[in-house]
C-alpha cells in the first residue's frame, strides 16, 4: 500500500540474531496497518453492507432447504461472515506490492538487507496480515455474530486446526502473490497480468461463492490446483463440513502447496535477480 | 450548438490521446482487458453455476435473474467507461497529486476534462460480455417483445448509467474535502449495482425500503423488469411507477452536478 517500511533501529544487525529482523519488520508491518483508523472504519462499513447482500443471496439460493452440499443456511452466513473478515488480511482483492517495487528498481536496496528477499517480504506481509485480521477481520466476525449469529468451531482439536489452516491459507496465498508479483521482472505488463491472477484467486479460492455448491467436475478441477487451499480449506474445516481423518488430508494438501509454491518462489526469484544483473538494474 | 460541437470535438480528441497511449504496450493491454473480463466472468459464473443445484433464487429463473443482472452491468461498465474520471481514487489522486490544478490552467472546461481523463478502453471486452448476459436473459425470461418492452429496457439502461454517474459525481467531489470516505462511496457505487443485480425481494424489507424510497435505486431496472414480467410491484406502488422509474436516474445525475459546482468553487489546491 505504502512506501518500504525504514529499517529498524538501534543498531545494526546481526546475521547471528537470523530472526531479529525479520521480527522488527513484521512488527512493523503490523503497526503500520494503524496508521488511518478513519478509513478502516469505512472499509469495514463497506465490507459488512457487501456482507449483508451476500448473505440474502446465499438465503435466497437455500430458500427452505435445510441442508445444501453439507451447509446449512447458518453455515453459509458463517461462510460469508469468514470471507469477509478475510479479505484485507489474506490481500484477495489483489496485491501489488513487490511489483511496484521491482519496477521502480528500489529491489537493489531490499538486496542490501541482511534477510533473504523471500523472508524479509514474508515477514512484512505477516505482520500486515495479522494487523488486518485485527482491525478489520475480528470487528467483522463481531458484527456477523450479532447480526445472524455464527456457528463456531466445535472443541479444542477443531480449532486447533482451522488455526493451523489460517496459517497455511495465508502462507499459501502470500507465495502465490509473490509468485504473481515475480512476472515484473520480465514484463512492464505485470499488473495487467495480476489482474488477471487476482480474478482467478477470487473464483478458485471460493470467495466468491463455496466451492462445495459447485458442479463435480468444475470442483474436481479446482482440487487440482492450490486455490482452494487459499480460503475454501479454512471456511470448511471451521463450519465443519471437512472433519476427521478428511481434515488431517485437507491439511496435508494445504502444506504440500505451500512447500510446492516457496520452491517455484525461490526458482522463480533468483532467475528474476539473475535477469535484473543482466539488466544492469 | 456551435459551442456544443467545439466541445464535442474537444472530447473526442482528448479520448483519442488516452486510446493511443493505452495502446502502446499491447500486451499489456490484452491482458488488462482479459483480467478486467474475467472478473465480471467469475462473479458470473459462481451465480450461474451454483443455480442448478438450487432450482432458482427466491423464485427467478436463471434466465430472469440474468435479465437483471445483464442490465445492471451492462450499464455500470458503460457508465465507468464515460464516467471514470469522477470515480473517487482516480479524482483524489489528482487532487492530492496537484495535477487536478493544472486542468483549471487549461484553456478547455474543466468538467470536459475530467470526463476525458480515465478512459478505460480495457474495459470494452466487459461490456460485450455484459450485452452477452443481458440478451440470454431476454431470450430465456418470459417478456412480450414489442416496441414498449424496448423502450422502458432502453430507458432503464440510461436511467442507471445517468443514477451510478450521479453517484461516481458525488463520490468524486467528496474528495475535494476528505479522501478518508472514500471506501464508503463504493459501498453505494460497487454495492449499488451489486444489490440492484439480482431481485430485490431477497432483501429484508428494511433493506429494500431504503433502497427504493430513500436512495432510489429500486426504480432504475428492478421495477421496470416486475412490470415486464407482469408481476406486481411491491408494498403495492402503482404500475406507472415501474414506467416513470428511469426518471430517477437522471434527477440523481443533475443534483450531482449541482454538487460538483459547489465543490470545485470550494476547492482551492493542495498547495503542491
Amino acid at each position: 500500500m505504502t512506501t518500504m517500511p525504514a529499517p529498524p533501529t538501534g543498531g545494526p544487525v546481526s546475521r547471528r540474531s537470523s530472526l531479529a529482523l525479520p521480527l522488527a519488520v513484521a512488527r512493523l508491518g503490523f503497526q503500520r496497518q494503524f496508521a488511518y483508523p478513519q478509513a478502516a472504519l469505512w472499509g469495514l462499513i463497506t465490507n459488512s453492507f457487501f456482507g449483508l447482500l451476500r448473505v440474502a443471496v446465499l438465503l435466497a439460493l437455500f430458500g427452505t432447504r435445510p441442508q445444501v452440499a453439507g451447509y446449512t443456511p447458518q453455515d453459509a452466513i458463517t461462510y460469508t461472515g469468514l470471507t469477509q473478515a478475510f479479505i484485507m488480511a489474506f490481500s484477495l482483492f489483489g496485491w501489488f506490492d513487490f511489483m511496484r517495487v521491482i519496477h521502480r528498481g528500489e529491489v537493489t536496496a531490499d538486496l542490501l538487507r541482511p534477510a533473504s528477499l523471500l523472508v524479509f517480504w514474508a515477514a512484512q506481509d505477516a505482520g500486515r496480515a495479522l494487523g488486518q485480521l485485527v482491525l478489520r477481520g475480528l470487528p467483522m466476525l463481531a458484527i456477523f455474530q450479532v447480526i445472524w449469529g455464527l456457528n463456531w468451531p466445535p472443541g479444542p482439536l477443531a480449532w486447533a486446526q482451522v488455526t493451523l489452516s489460517v496459517l497455511l491459507a495465508w502462507a499459501c496465498g502470500f507465495l502465490f502473490r509473490f509468485l504473481v508479483n515475480c512476472a515484473a521482472f520480465w514484463s512492464p505488463d505485470a499488473v495487467g497480468f495480476g489482474r488477471f491472477a487476482w480474478a482467478v484467486l477470487g473464483l478458485g479460492c471460493g470467495f466468491l461463492m463455496p466451492l462445495a455448491f459447485f458442479p463435480e467436475g468444475f470442483r474436481a478441477v479446482l482440487a487440482r490446483t492450490p486455490f482452494p487451499g487459499m480460503l475454501n480449506t479454512t471456511v470448511e474445516l471451521w463450519v465443519g463440513v471437512t472433519s476427521g481423518p478428511a481434515a488431517w488430508a485437507a491439511l496435508g494438501t494445504q502444506l504440500a502447496w505451500t512447500v510446492a509454491l516457496l520452491l517455484a518462489c525461490r526458482v522463480t526469484l533468483r532467475a528474476g535477480l539473475r535477469r535484473l544483473e543482466v539488466a544492469g538494474g | 450548438m456551435d459551442n456544443l460541437r467545439h466541445h464535442l470535438t474537444l472530447y473526442l480528441r482528448l479520448l483519442g490521446a488516452q486510446i493511443r497511449s493505452q495502446g502502446a504496450h499491447r500486451t499489456s493491454f490484452i491482458l488488462d482487458a482479459l483480467g478486467s473480463l474475467l472478473i465480471t466472468a467469475a462473479e458470473f459464473a459462481a451465480l450461474a453455476l451454483v443455480l442448478p443445484r438450487f432450482g432458482g433464487l427466491g423464485g427467478w429463473t436463471l434466465g430472469e435473474i440474468c435479465l437483471l443482472y445483464g442490465l445492471a452491468e451492462l450499464a455500470f461498465v458503460l457508465m465507468d467507461i464515460l464516467f471514470g474520471g469522477f470515480d473517487a481514487p482516480n479524482l483524489s489522486a489528482h487532487v492530492r497529486s496537484g495535477s487536478f490544478s493544472t486542468f483549471l490552467l487549461r484553456p478547455a472546461p474543466l468538467t470536459l476534462q475530467v470526463f476525458a481523463s480515465d478512459f478505460a478502453l480495457r474495459r470494452l471486452p466487459r461490456v460485450l460480455l455484459a450485452a452477452a448476459i443481458a440478451a440470454y436473459g431476454l431470450l430465456h425470461a418470459p417478456l412480450a417483445a414489442g416496441p414498449e418492452t424496448a423502450a422502458l429496457l432502453t430507458a432503464a439502461v440510461l436511467g442507471m448509467i445517468c443514477f451510478f454517474g450521479g453517484l461516481f459525481v458525488i463520490g468524486g467531489t467528496l474528495t475535494f474535502w476528505t479522501v478518508d470516505s472514500v471506501e464508503a462511496m463504493n459501498a453505494l457505487t460497487y454495492g449499488g449495482r451489486t444489490l440492484i443485480s439480482y431481485p430485490m425481494d431477497i432483501y429484508s424489507a428494511w433493506l429494500r425500503r431504503t433502497f427504493t424510497y430513500l436512495i432510489p435505486a429500486a426504480f432504475l431496472s428492478y421495477l421496470p423488469a416486475l412490470h415486464l414480467l407482469g408481476r406486481p410491484l411491491p408494498d403495492g406502488l402503482p404500475d406507472w411507477a415501474a414506467l416513470i422509474g428511469p426518471l430517477a436516474g437522471p434527477l440523481v445525475l443533475a443534483g450531482a452536478f449541482v454538487f460538483w459546482r459547489v465543490g470545485v468553487r470550494h476547492y482551492q489546491g493542495t498547495g503542491t
